[in-house]
């Protein structure tokens, strides 16, 4: 399991955060926090490393969402053997 | 609270942090306290490049199993980049080097550390002057003061060169140059504060993205930021540019020189800051850091050539591109930072256009006040602390001393504690020079016969490595030693190779790029029986005391790197098993402290870096008895050695504290595309990947994203080539050639005639393509320009 910490750039146009906060309450790998003006911290949880980079790319590429900030990542037990 | 939920929370709580940080430019909510749950937490500057971002390492059972970015850390704030992100998985690829291997009937097998010292020291002995350590900028700053103290106080021959020879030596000569000392007087602080920020041949979005981030962040925030993006390809920086200048490689001095002629013809430079603080200086033949006092009106009429018009004819940038740069820096109401790394450094005229970039800001004052200044960037993480301040060049002392100066021998000598005289006033071989020195038989001429290379990877970083990398291989007597991590091409040439630690798996501290010295303590154990760098060069360093070696004493008799314990008892630290029975890295740093007050680079005592995420010099300890450190160098308001007026260039060439403005001629380079090899070929990075990509190919997330090197092609001129996307093109130049796949409309844009390589990739070593041509005075190899052809793969 690998979980990660974000902040998400969401876009200006009030619409477009409704919607791309819509998607990230509908995904059960994401817990969303409380946000600051436009940055949103959420954590991620996926299966390895390579998924949770998948995911971050994925969240992206949201309409709504301008940026992705990494700013924490846990990666015990993958499949490089690091626990 | 389950290990998951907890695991969940400390992420969030992270990133809420960071998002409040991002959001109001400062902290908004407390910083949480690190996460325990049989984890340990412990901060380091991340390994990779020389932006300097902190992270959070996360321990648990002996190995790294978290990263996160430190929220504490005035760099980057609680974020990091992609790599950053995965620096800690850099130490577990599954092929570490875990043992001292000597090559045998061509063979690499296992021997042991004893052996493997003294296999170095005997040749040490047998030929003193042929031994030569070629270091990094990836060094950390005790393990730099070591090697430079085992060769200048001990070999004595000054055979010692980095591989920041390659990156970022023309930005010392430039500072050197025009302040009389090197180094950035701004700081990262500039780029809050900075409305214009003009990048000249440099794409931080991929090679520093946080401080790039920094920098959109105000932007989302609602600051006016006005980015201009002088390049000759354009890059992902290019996209967040509202003036994207294209220019002709080389030509950016031409550029350079059309700014001042715009600011001289409409009279806007800054009248009263040049009369106060600035000479002028032409270039001599050969030229010298001094050059040739010119006045100001003979600069005037050297540089009235460079109208806008002249300059779209040398550069092809538009003239009215040049009258907007010009018009830019005539404004006093505006604050501008120009940034630069490899662009302007990797550059046969690399100390000419540092020079023209510094005279551009001197002239028209955006100097000296946050958000204006003339800021280089480095590109390794220690290439300021270890290379520039410790003085890990042939011709350097620690401390910005070198050692053609009699009075700084004699200051050394004194630190040192050395009879007068031990030092050598003759510099060592820059590295062009001992790499070929190295590739040349004994009988003719090559001394160099023993090459000792740490935390460094020549066989793919070298230029033109098809002449001064591999014919060593093939001359009999040339030993090469290599200390590193991972099986490099270097390794896999090497004669003998040790397994090192590496970062958090020992003690270090590095320099970043805006003088801020950083400090971190020994996390995990290194693999097998890998063993510090520093390490490595003090056992060798004693084993030559052993064999009878003369320099290996001080003036009292003691050995040179002698370490006491508290109760005055000395610690064998030559041996593995007592070398964390003290902290070496303290010890050379106290000792190293002492050199850092001649050229007012103070620093603080090692307790204080321990405390801090980084203090940037000159750190000076206040009445109250706390240390301050230096944001803005020779401001007044900032600098406490600039007492005697608002600018104090206090290490001044001219010695009345005035720094220099040149006049530099355009001229054309070595080697230009013609009928024969009609394109230019440009090497460089990509964001995925770190310089040679031995830590980042092993971080699978990495090499997943950018798997492969590859050349990227104008669509125009790949139509008139006859070639496909991803079809396999031959690169080729005179001095050698690659295979590799095409990429056209990819993540850079180059123009017509002009091609893009990185040098991350192991299995295409584009550097036996590239030319090893160097500017005269920083001896920095240029690998941004030279000839190619192309052509299609057929079958």
């Amino acid at each position: 399991m690998t979980t990660s910490g974000l902040v998400l750039t969401l876009a200006e146009d009030p619409a477009l955060r409704a919607a791309a906060l819509a998607a990230l309450a509908r995904d059960s790998r994401i817990s969303v926090g409380e946000p600051s003006g436009l940055r949103l911290p959420i954590a991620t949880e996926a299966s390895d490393p390579r998924a949770a980079e998948a995911l971050a790319e994925a969240l992206g590429h949201l309409d709504g969402v301008r940026f992705v900030d990494v700013v924490f990542v846990h990666f015990e037990e993958t499949d490089h053997g690091t626990t | 609270m389950e290990r998951r939920d907890f695991l969940r929370s400390s992420a969030l709580g992270a990133a809420t942090v960071a998002a409040s940080r991002l959001a109001r430019g400062k902290d908004g909510v407390a910083t949480p306290e690190a996460p325990s749950d049989g984890l340990t937490w412990d901060k380091a500057p991340c390994r990779f490049c020389g932006t300097g971002c902190h992270v959070r390492v996360g321990v648990e059972k002996g190995k790294v199993v978290a990263i996160a970015g430190d929220q504490l850390a005035d760099v980057n704030k609680g974020l990091l980049c992609m790599k950053g992100y995965h620096v800690g998985l850099a130490l577990y690829g599954e092929d570490r080097l875990t043992r001292p291997l000597l090559r045998k009937n061509g063979k690499l097998e296992p021997i042991g550390w004893d052996e493997a010292v003294e296999i170095i020291a005997k040749r040490v002995m047998a030929n003193p002057k042929g031994f030569a350590v070629y270091g990094s900028g990836q060094w950390t700053i005790p393990e730099g003061y070591a090697a430079n103290k085992l060769i200048k106080a001990g070999i004595g021959n000054n055979q010692i060169d980095p591989n920041a020879r390659l990156c970022m030596a023309s930005a010392v000569t430039g500072f050197l140059s025009t302040y009389g000392v090197d180094e950035p007087a701004g700081c990262y602080d500039d780029l809050d504060a900075a409305q214009v920020i003009v990048l000249w041949g440099n794409n931080p979005a991929e090679m520093h993205p946080v401080l790039f981030s920094r920098i959109l962040d105000r932007r989302a925030r609602g600051d006016e930021i006005t980015i201009i993006d002088i390049n000759t390809r354009r890059t992902r920086s290019s996209a967040f540019a509202q003036h994207v200048l294209t220019f002709k490689p080389q030509t950016d001095l031409a550029i350079a020189l059309g700014i001042m002629n715009v600011l001289v013809q409409k009279g806007t430079w800054d009248k009263d800051f040049v009369a106060k603080y600035c000479n002028f200086r032409k270039r001599t033949d050969p030229p010298t850091l001094d050059g040739q006092a010119m006045t100001f009106e003979e600069w005037q009429k050297a540089i009235a050539e460079y109208t806008p018009e002249k300059v779209e004819q040398i550069s092809g940038v538009p003239a009215d591109k040049i009258r907007l740069l010009g018009e830019l820096f005539g404004r006093r109401d505006l604050r501008i930072t120009s940034l630069w790394c490899m662009g302007m450094n990797q550059h046969t005229r690399g100390t000419a256009i540092n020079d023209l970039v510094h005279g551009v800001h001197l002239l028209s004052g955006h100097f000296g006040k946050p958000g204006d200044a003339p800021t280089s960037l480095t590109g390794q993480p220690s290439a300021c602390g270890t290379v520039r301040e410790v003085g890990t060049l042939a011709h350097g002392l620690p401390g910005g001393l070198v050692v053609a100066n009699p009075a700084h021998r004699k200051e050394a000598e004194e630190v040192w504690n050395l009879p007068p005289g031990r030092i050598n006033e003759k510099p060592g071989l820059h590295t062009v020079a001992m790499w070929r020195s190295f590739c040349t038989p004994k009988e003719k001429g090559g001394e160099i016969d023993t090459l000792w290379v740490q935390v460094t990877n020549p066989g793919q970083s070298l230029p033109n490595t098809n002449e001064i990398f591999y014919p060593s291989r093939k001359i009999p007597g040339k030993f090469l030693i290599v200390s590193d991590v991972y099986p490099t091409e270097t390794v896999r040439h090497a004669d003998l190779v040790l397994p090192s630690a590496m970062w958090v798996e020992k003690n270090g501290m590095f320099g970043n790029s805006e003088r801020r010295t950083q400090q971190w303590f020994k996390m995990v154990d290194p693999p097998g029986e890998a063993r510090d760098d520093c390490w490595q060069l003090i056992a060798v360093a004693h084993k030559l005391l052993e064999l009878g070696h003369p320099g290996m004493k001080d003036n009292d008799g003691h050995f040179l790197f002698e370490t006491k314990d508290a109760q005055g008892k000395e610690v064998p630290i030559w041996e593995w098993k007592h070398y964390y029975d003290v902290n070496v890295d303290q010890r050379l740093f106290d000792e190293y402290r002492k050199f850092s007050r001649f050229k007012h680079k103070d620093l603080a005592p090692y307790a204080e870096y321990v405390k801090a995420r980084g203090l940037r010099w000159p750190v000076v300890q206040q009445k109250d008895g706390s240390w301050r450190e230096t944001r803005f160098r020779f401001a007044k308001f900032d600098d406490p050695y600039a007492t005697k007026a608002d600018i104090q260039f206090y290490h001044s060439v001219t010695k009345d504290d005035r720094a220099l403005v040149w006049f530099h001629p355009y001229d054309p380079p070595p080697e230009s595309p013609d009928g024969e090899y009609p394109f230019w070929l440009c090497t460089g990075r990509v964001i995925e990947h770190w310089h040679t990509g031995s830590m980042t190919m092993r971080v699978p997330q990495l090499r997943n994203s950018m798997p492969q090197a590859y050349v990227e092609l104008n669509r125009e001129d790949a139509k008139q080539l006859g070639i496909a996307d991803g079809e396999t093109v031959i690169v080729e130049s005179r001095r050698g050639s690659v295979e590799l796949p095409c990429w056209i409309d990819g993540r850079g844009k180059p123009p017509r005639g002009l091609v893009f390589v990185p040098f991350f990739d192991e299995s295409i070593l584009i550097n036996k393509v590239t030319l090893d041509a160097h500017d005269p005075l920083s001896k920095q190899p240029d690998y941004k320009k030279c000839a190619v052809r192309l052509r299609r793969k057929v079958g």
